[in-house]
């Protein structure tokens, strides 16, 4: 077993897998909390309809995919802070919308092209030694902001309006936040696949919500579900011959359930209930 | 000579979403007032301190605050003004502690690129013994009651060291006794730290023994002054209807308003 981790293929497979674990725990703590599952779902059709884009016009399909991932959560944003249409809303038209365009770039192709299915669906075993840079490269460009600036996403994902009142930036940290997880989107794709990558963002996420006790603890938790998820899911799918995304994505949603078993708060959820039967 | 005011509304029409929220409002608050803001729903209470924070802007007229116009309000403005909106339902499971949940008023004052430091963790203390719940510091926010969570609101608008402090509607949804103690110590703060306080209120009767003076909206400035006279039958039948009774209470007039539902 352990002569595989000598394969160059393999070795690049767990360290994007750790990238990709880390980031989207992150980045999913914020999303969990502050109740955007939606927009990343979203933004990862977005992102799939910009690298189909880029395999059609022979443009560099990442470019793209960064490029249509960052203009929808611009254009999703603008409707909403002018007051036009509802989050919820629009996203619910941009996230069909950009599928559409998705579809009408694969018909105007015409031909078969696995690497574009592989990043619908992931393919971790085929990441390169460049793709490894292009990602370790952008999971840099969205952990340090959120580093820099943990405290002001801490407040406006706590409460934006009273972080507002007080004198933080909040629209513009808002704004900020959302084009990180369009960002990690899109680090994430050809990892897991752009039908699976919002899962990997939001079920570490959740999982940790189940045991944290403070947002810092929480992220703690996210990014070891993450890391465990993706790491042993690379080697699951390895092991069995099995679909690496799919495994992946499957694996976290277990470590999910058994963190909702093992929860405190479902304890104390439960608590009142009792003492109110008697 | 008298002190200079530290909030001034001149002339000043607002709109809350394409909505007249205050009419040609002209007031002037001094430092350390009390200041009771009263008047039924959708009359202005809430627009008119968002107006003072700077969150919506006078489409004609002024409204400054540290001398200094409103929707100008820079970020070190805005910190010094204490604000507790409404209050929301808190999701019991968010991961934050008290202690966090106060730190977050000093944010604004650390600045960006900046984390908090030793001296903000003596002020965060310094805030939850105002409102004693030192004990509860590492304690989930989600674990506490309404009233201990609405003390935790509280303290977190003290760790701003705060010249004003906004109150919009505090004892709302809180049971009597709950309600009474938050009273006691708000009253308390104001005395003790010298707070200009601002206290928008459904509830007259809890407002007006305490407040130097009233505030009565109904989209515009109705009356202004003492409770006394502020709660008159003719005023009060005029902003909320004819079934409005008096009765004389200790120090001000305790306001009874006849229910003709049943």
């Amino acid at each position: 077993m352990l002569d595989l981790f000598t394969f160059g293929f393999m070795q690049r497979a767990l360290t994007a897998s750790l990238i990709i674990g880390i980031l989207c725990s992150v980045i999913g703590v914020f999303v969990v909390l502050r109740g955007l599952s939606f927009i990343g779902a979203g933004t990862s059709h977005a992102a799939f309809a910009g690298v189909t884009f880029g395999y059609l016009t022979g443009l560099s399909p990442l470019g793209m995919a960064v490029l249509f991932g960052l203009g929808t959560v611009w254009i999703i944003h603008g409707l909403y802070q002018r007051g036009i249409m509802k989050l919820d809303v629009s996203i619910g038209i941009f996230y069909t919308f950009t599928m559409a365009l998705a579809i009408l770039f694969l018909g105007l192709m015409g031909t078969y092209n696995a690497e574009l299915y592989g990043f619908l669906f992931g393919s971790v075993l085929s990441v390169t030694a460049d793709d490894l840079t292009v990602m370790a490269w952008l999971a840099g460009g969205v952990l340090l902001p959120v580093g820099l600036f943990y405290k002001e996403f801490h407040f406006i994902t706590f409460d934006q309006g009273m972080a507002e009142a007080t004198g933080i930036a909040a629209r513009g940290f808002f704004f900020l936040l959302l084009n990180l997880i369009a960002l990690t989107v899109v680090v994430s794709l050809k990892t897991v696949g752009a039908l699976l990558v919002f899962a990997m963002i939001i079920i570490p996420a959740a999982s940790a919500y189940q045991l944290g006790r403070s947002m810092l603890g929480m992220m703690a938790y996210a990014v070891g579900f993450g890391v465990a998820a993706s790491v042993g899911g690379v080697l699951l799918s390895y092991r069995f011959d099995l679909p690496s995304g799919a495994t992946i994505v499957l694996l976290a949603t277990a470590l999910f359930f058994a963190a909702v078993a093992l929860s405190p708060k479902r304890r104390r959820t439960a608590a009142p209930d009792c003492a109110h039967g008697g | 000579m008298m002190s200079p005011e530290v909030i001034r509304f001149d002339h000043a029409t607002i709109y809350y979403r394409d909505r007249l929220a205050l009419d040609d409002l002209t007031l002037g608050v001094g430092p350390g007032e009390f200041i009771g803001v009263i008047g039924p729903n959708g009359s202005g209470k809430t627009t008119f301190l968002k107006a003072i924070l700077g969150l919506v802007s006078p489409a004609r007229g002024s409204v400054r605050v540290f001398d200094c116009a409103c929707d100008r309000l820079r970020c070190e403005h805005r910190a010094r003004i204490g604000y507790l909106p409404q209050k929301d339902a808190i999701d019991p499971h968010f991961p934050i502690t008290v202690a966090e949940t106060v730190m977050m008023g000093r944010y604004s004052t650390i600045g960006l690129f900046r984390y908090p430091g030793r001296s903000d963790r003596v002020i965060v203390q310094e805030a939850l013994a105002a409102v004693d719940l030192v004990a509860e510091a590492r304690t989930p926010l989600g674990e506490l009651s309404g009233g201990q969570q609405q003390r935790v609101m509280i303290a977190r608008a003290l760790a701003q060291r705060p010249e004003i402090l906004l109150l919009d509607e505090p004892t709302t949804g809180i049971d009597a006794p709950t309600q009474h103690a938050i009273m006691e110590l708000i009253t308390r703060l104001h005395r003790d730290l010298r707070l200009t306080i601002l206290f928008v209120t459904h509830d007259i009767n809890l407002i007006s023994p305490i407040a130097d003076r009233l505030v009565l909206l109904n989209t515009r400035l109705f009356a202004a002054g003492s409770p006394a006279s502020v709660l008159t039958r003719d005023i009060l039948a005029q902003v909320y209807g004819k079934d409005v009774a008096l009765a004389d209470h200790e120090a001000a007039p305790y306001v009874i308003v006849n229910d003709h539902h049943a």
